[in-house]
């Protein structure tokens, strides 16, 4: 019963993951549209975006995160 | 008898990495001596020489001269070392950038790293202050962002490299099973080796390049962050 509830809290904490991978997607939309406007300044842009997609990532690094620690230190 | 200390797996596999490495080097080495700088480079040779570019170029881009010659003997450190550890899954060892020992200590001299430029560009005066802005109280948030820059960092590689291993080991045993179901020759996992070759590809291959990439970048542009906009460039 615990274990089923400590599985049910990572997966919970695990969710963040869902709004970040939109974030990520609108990062490249956007990256893509502005390549596709303004072919010269690609390498400037792919750097940015790769900056912007990763930082956003950290949100569900976070996630994972605690999600780690709930199975580890919960559920050991 | 207790022992003192446990070794972990994954020193084991930290070593082979690093011999692995240490051959490499020594086999581009021995090349590089024996190229002729008039010759057309092919191969290792030109392998190289567009490497130190693609670095050089980078650094170049974001920082200023002086910084190039210092950072890019740490960054292409980093490449070569997060991409050979991320990708030796697929020589049959665990990775060990899937320790979070390892991405954790990567990290840390990355993080050492850029309040050592800070401190060093903006002095230490400028540097305190900056700590306060743009209030007082605001201190605790700033160390905390500080804090949070070393755990993302290492975080990312961990969590990419671990969930790929995980994920494989899951399939692999999940094939098994099924393998199981053919008669005689179905003991020898083949339907795993198979079926996982392409997620060996996706997993090994193109998330351990992908991190590799993200890792050296991040370093750039965290440390190219903290310079002063008159550093930069020259």
């Amino acid at each position: 019963m615990e274990k089923g509830l400590i599985a049910i809290a990572a997966a919970l904490a695990v969710m963040t993951g869902m709004v970040t991978g939109i974030g990520e997607a609108s990062v490249a939309r956007q990256a893509v549209e502005s390549i596709g406007k303004n072919p010269d300044a690609a390498d400037k842009i792919r750097s940015m975006a790769i900056l912007g997609a990763a930082i956003s990532e950290t949100c569900a690094i976070y996630g994972m995160l605690v999600a780690f620690l709930i199975i580890f230190v919960l559920g050991a | 008898m207790r022992a003192v200390f446990e070794l972990q797996g994954t020193v084991f596999y930290i070593i082979a990495v690093c011999l692995a490495i240490l051959v490499f080097l020594i086999i581009l080495n021995m090349k590089l001596k024996k190229f002729d700088p008039l010759d057309e480079p092919k191969g290792l040779v030109l392998m190289a020489m567009m490497g130190v570019n693609f670095i050089e170029n980078m650094l170049k881009k974001d920082t200023n001269k002086e910084m190039t010659e210092k950072l890019g003997p740490y960054l292409a450190f980093l490449f070569i070392y997060i991409f050979i550890a991320n990708i030796s899954g697929l020589f049959g060892l665990t990775p060990p950038t899937s320790n979070y020992s390892v991405t954790l200590t990567l990290a840390a001299i990355t993080c050492i790293m850029i309040e050592y430029y800070s401190i060093k560009y903006n002095g230490v005066k400028s540097y305190v202050k900056k700590l306060f802005e743009p209030l007082a109280p605001f201190v605790v948030i700033n160390i905390i962002s500080k804090v949070g820059t070393l755990l993302s960092l290492s975080l990312r590689l961990f969590g990419n490299i671990i969930a790929g291993s995980i994920l494989m080991s899951v399939v692999y045993q999940l094939l098994a099973r099924v393998s199981a179901l053919i008669p005689v020759i179905g003991k020898f996992n083949f339907v795993g080796v198979i079926v996982c070759s392409v997620l060996h590809m996706y997993f090994d291959l193109f998330a351990g390049a992908m991190q590799t990439y993200l890792f050296g970048t991040l370093t750039v542009a965290f440390i190219s962050n903290e310079l002063p906009e008159e550093a930069k460039g020259k």
